[in-house]
């Protein structure tokens, strides 16, 4: 809103610098954006929060400013000389839908005449980036930039009957609007009608076919009070942004009608010919009265924890339009009409605490009351957090919407859905954090960044209907290398196992008795045969895997990808690892291989699990897989290490032979899996 | 026959076949300075050591079992004395050819020092979370519960309950992303406050952090994501001063001492009075520039007295209970500290961009 220093000048006496002004309003809530200097003339560009339209015009800052600086406000005139015919004679008001028009002041003005404003009234109007239009129409932009309140000037000729009906639009009908578009109209709509037709959308725009013209040579002028949600919808179903709808909507001010349409009678004379009938229509039904309320002194000095001194409350009060008077404990004082934002005791607060100055106020602590609260889970986020870092992936954060076509792919079942979508590409809320994880990787890749390991912290979403779950997730990719090629070594192409390394890793911060891999259950974007389920004894808590190529070549991407997503919440139920300290052993380990000829498709699992609980092993580990011509048709040749540990006594040689050939003959009898000779 | 050989014979076998004693130990003695002479490494003294004196299968062991323990009872003192004469020069030259290789090792080859090592690369943490994580400890400081909250959200957690009236422009200004009539993405992560009060007795203090939505299309300075953090605090006696004293607690911890702060009233249906807090202006400080509009002040964020009508929806009584709230954008504070220009990146992946935070 661009406020004209000169302007406010009509209305109070003013600090000499702008820069002290401008600092004052901010300082008072009237956020000033900028102070710009035109002609002579400084404007100011106010930002007003929604919950003052009393502010948006010149006289409303007038009154702050009074306020703020202590001196008087000095209201426009509005005498003028009356006709001796009545208004009543002219024209008729009625209103038919109260609920919304509570009032509504009509005034006319015969025998004007259409043509320019004067050049001190349009420079008024461009310098606030108003456009002139005719001297009429300029007026009550000029009334509204000044006191806020929008009104309407119909020429009265085109007004069937001379009559105005407030009432709802019936379901058939249409108008078309000042900006030339035809309207459709519903019974929400409340319009402005003659005898026979609508000819403004109330408190939105007017109509074209009542509008001021060269031709229009008598005026009604309306001033009137249009319920804010009614506007609101209308305004929006249309898609309209007017400068009277945007006043409307917050809440306009009820006694502002008789004084916006006095005030362009008292202009009428410095613009046109003609003369003001004699009296106004106030169409009133119902008067209202505003209730008023109580500032108690200690509540207000106990919510600013300052006490701010009577003499001020009174002074800052009495300023902005209310009329305290004393009470036992404080003070009572009556609501004005233009402060509807205003209505609780909490509200007179603020407003003697931003005149006051927020800067008056002191800096205090409150005492330490209660301790805090541990956050659920806490160490258990954080040491997944440190681990992921640790093994070399950068965290990333990512939207929490997907497109369609993902959700397709990396879902299953109905996924979220958002009603009004952002784009295209963000209409579901995402069920998994692969697509998310992959455009990341899609997107490196097109930077040139073709080695990346990338984790992201996250939710996914499920639900619907009103009950909603949002488990916490964690996905890993990664891509590329594994190692760099350096002048030591050789590049590794990172792989299945180094993310299943990372995973392993990762899980063996928490409590589970066991973590096990196998191939079942995996959704089919991850290649089968080069995936997992990872799965302990709290159920499935993640898969990992090789994701599908032709996803990735979808996305540009033709380098093997590998992706983990894991259910953090499932970690965090486990708990962290709790170590307990177990003696050391005082003797070394005994080692022996195995070399094992194992008939395909033996997974190791399996070779662990048929040798069973054997006493002091340690370790049976794979050292070696070898397949070739030396290796019989249907087998591979696998070298194991066995390790056994005793604490404290060594091993025979017949002990570890005697463990041995258990081993040995548990896997030949329940795999056939024999020693390589 | 090798010398290997005949340490594993018999000595009355070797001496039929015209050794003697003297010569067997003189040609093992010879063979050890020999073998001696070319050791250059811990290596090769390793294997001269295993070699020699093995436990079970060194020369030195052998010759002791076929010929010492098998020697003819006349012979067996000098055996004796040659075997032990034996034993103790190998000992005493493997002990100094241990200090020579010693020695040796500290005169390699120099390496370049200068030449990288291969890369250990550790994760970077996100911009915003280091951000977060260095607000919540000032907070934790303060004796502040940390909290976070769903974010799929009722409309009534998201605005009737605070004081948002239905048909207000406030709704409309929020610019709400939803998936049910009455069920959006949180707009704020203010919800929290009543989700919380419901279920705590005062006196509470905490910080909620999390992903916050609007109807926004992306573009370098929004984003339709972003993410929040909100404090609140509530007793019998909490003020507006002591909301004041709380924030410039937490702009000098943060942002250093030679920031000031200005509170200014402002709007929020959910707090009253309301506020923003303006800090000096970090891209000028405080001179004034173009990103400060010249008034040498940037806003920080949104906070006041929490509104009585938010304490009654969450079950409090307003004329018993103050409370204060302070919530802002964890991605533009992060965005200032790190001089970051386009919001985008925050949320793209770009690991150029993220490996800057390691
Ligand atoms: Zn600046």
């Amino acid at each position: 809103m661009r406020i004209l220093r000169s302007w406010l000048e009509d209305f109070v006496e003013l600090p000499e610098s702008s820069e002290e002004l401008g600092a004052a309003l901010t300082m008072a809530g009237m956020a000033v954006d900028g102070v710009e200097q035109v002609d002579g003339e400084t404007i100011f560009e106010l930002d007003i929060t929604s919950n003052r339209p009393d502010a948006m015009n010149h006289f409303g800052i007038a009154r702050e400013v009074a306020a703020i600086f202590r001196r008087p406000l000095t209201p426009p005139r509005v005498e003028f000389p009356e006709d001796s015919r009545t208004v009543g004679e002219f024209a008729r008001i009625e209103i038919e839908a109260a609920d919304l028009c509570p009032r509504y002041v009509g005034r006319v003005l015969l025998g004007v005449e259409i043509k320019p404003s004067p050049d001190w009234l349009r420079r008024r109007l461009e310098l606030c980036g108003t456009r002139p239009i005719n001297n009429i129409a300029d007026l009550t932009n000029y009334v509204l930039l000044e006191l806020g309140h929008p009104t309407h000037a119909f020429d009265l000729d085109t007004l069937n009957e001379r009559r105005i009906v407030v009432r709802r639009a019936r379901a058939d009908e249409e108008m078309r609007t000042l900006d030339g578009l035809d309207r459709k109209l519903s019974p929400a709509d409340l319009v402005i009608a003659d005898a026979y037709r609508p000819v403004a959308l109330a408190g939105v725009m007017g109509g074209l076919e009542t509008e001021i013209s060269d031709r229009t040579k008598n005026v009604l002028i309306e001033a009137a009070w249009f319920h804010p949600g009614s506007i609101r919808r209308t305004a929006r179903r249309f898609g309209m942004h007017t400068e009277a709808s945007h006043r409307f909507e917050r809440g306009a001010d009820l006694e502002a009608t008789v004084w916006a349409a006095d005030r362009i009678a008292g202009l009428l004379g410095q613009l046109s010919p003609g003369v003001v009938l004699s009296g106004r229509i106030d169409a009133y039904p119902t008067q209202v009265q505003r209730p008023s309320v109580a500032l108690r002194r200690a509540r207000l000095a106990g919510m600013l924890g300052t006490t701010v001194p009577d003499e001020d409350v009174v002074d800052i009060l009495s300023r902005l339009g209310f009329s305290p008077q004393p009470t036992a404990d404080g003070w009572r004082t009556p609501l004005p009409s233009q402060r509807l934002d205003v209505e609780r005791e909490i509200d007179l607060i603020e407003e003697v605490g931003r005149i006051y100055g927020f800067g008056k106020i002191a800096s205090t602590l409150p005492p330490m009351a209660a301790a805090p609260a541990p956050k659920p889970f806490e160490d258990e986020e954080a040491a997944a957090r440190e681990t992921i870092r640790g093994l070399g992936y950068d965290e990333m954060v990512g939207y929490s919407f997907i497109s369609e076509k993902d959700a397709e792919r990396f879902g299953s079942g109905e996924p979220v859905r958002l009603r009004n979508a952002v784009s295209e590409l963000m209409t579901v809320m995402r069920p998994s954090a692969a697509p998310t994880l992959l455009h990341a990787i899609a997107h490196n890749i097109r930077y040139g960044e073709e080695s990346v390991r990338l984790a992201e912290f996250g939710r996914v979403y499920r639900g619907g209907s009103g009950t909603y779950q949002e488990p916490a997730s964690l996905a890993m990719a990664a891509t590329g290398s594994a190692r760099e090629a350096n002048l030591q070594e050789q590049s590794k192409a990172f792989g299945f196992y180094d993310l299943k390394s990372d995973v392993e890793a990762l899980l063996g911060r928490y409590d589970f008795v066991h973590v096990d891999f196998d191939d079942r259950d995996v959704p089919d974007y991850y290649v089968p045969g080069r995936s997992a389920s990872v799965r302990t004894d709290r159920g499935r808590v993640a898969i990992v895997g090789e994701v599908d190529p032709q996803i990735c070549d979808e996305l540009k991407v033709r380098q093997p990808v590998f992706l983990a997503e894991i259910e953090l919440d499932k970690l965090y139920d486990a708990g962290l690892r709790r170590p307990q300290y177990r003696p050391l052993p005082r003797v070394p380990p005994v080692e022996r291989d195995f070399s094992l000829l194992v008939p395909e498709g033996v997974p190791f699992a399996e070779i662990r699990t048929a040798i069973g609980l054997v006493d002091y092993l340690e370790r049976f580990e794979p050292v070696e897989i070898f397949r070739g011509k030396q290796v019989p048709e249907g087998h591979y040749a696998l070298l194991v290490r066995a390790v056994w540990q005793r604490e404290t006594e060594s091993f025979r040689d017949e002990e570890i032979q005697a463990s041995a050939v258990a081993i040995l003959d548990s896997l030949k009898t329940k795999l056939r899996i024999t020693l390589r000779s | 026959m090798t010398l290997d050989e005949k340490a594993h014979q018999p000595l009355a076998e070797l001496i039929a076949a015209g050794d003697s004693v003297d010569s067997l130990y003189s040609a093992l003695k010879d063979a050890f300075e020999g073998e001696r002479t070319a050791v250059s490494s811990a290596d090769d003294l390793k294997a001269l050591r295993d070699r020699w004196m093995g436990r079970k299968n060194g020369l030195i062991a052998a010759a002791n079992d076929a010929w010492l323990k098998a020697a003819p009872r006349e012979l067996k003192p000098q055996v004796g004395k040659r075997q032990n004469e034996i034993r103790q020069a190998i000992e005493a030259a493997l002990e100094q050819a241990q200090n020579d290789v010693a020695a040796l090792g500290r005169k390699r080859e120099a390496l370049d020092v200068t030449l990288p090592g291969p890369e250990r690369r550790l994760g970077a943490k996100h911009p915003v979370r280091r951000t977060l994580e260095e607000i919540l400890s000032i907070f934790r400081e303060l004796g502040y519960s940390v909290a976070e909250g769903p974010e799929i959200e009722s409309f009534f957690y998201n605005f009737e309950a605070l004081n948002f009236p239905a048909d207000h422009p406030a709704v409309d200004e929020m610019d709400t992303l939803f998936v049910e009539d009455k069920m959006l993405l949180r707009t704020h992560t203010s919800p929290n406050q009543i989700r919380i009060m419901e279920k705590t007795p005062p006196p509470m203090r905490y910080v909620v952090h999390g992903k916050v939505y609007r109807n926004d299309a992306p573009d370098a300075t929004h984003s339709p994501m972003f993410q929040q953090l909100e404090v609140f605090c509530v007793d019998e006696n909490i003020t507006l001063a002591d909301l004041k004293g709380t924030l410039e607690h937490f702009v000098r911890r943060f942002f250093g001492r030679g920031i000031k702060t200005r509170l200014r009233p402002s709007f929020f249906p959910f707090t009253e009075p309301s506020a923003e807090l303006d800090i000096t202006c970090v891209f000028c400080a405080g001179r004034g520039c173009r990103i400060c509009k010249q008034t040498g002040f940037i806003e920080l964020l949104g906070c006041g007295m929490i509104d009585p009508n938010v304490l009654r929806s969450a079950g409090l009584d307003p004329e018993k209970y103050q409370g204060f709230a302070a919530g802002f954008g964890l991605d533009r504070i992060a965005m200032n500290k790190y001089d970051i220009n386009d919001i985008s990146l925050l949320y793209n992946g770009d690991t150029r961009f993220l490996r800057q935070f390691r």
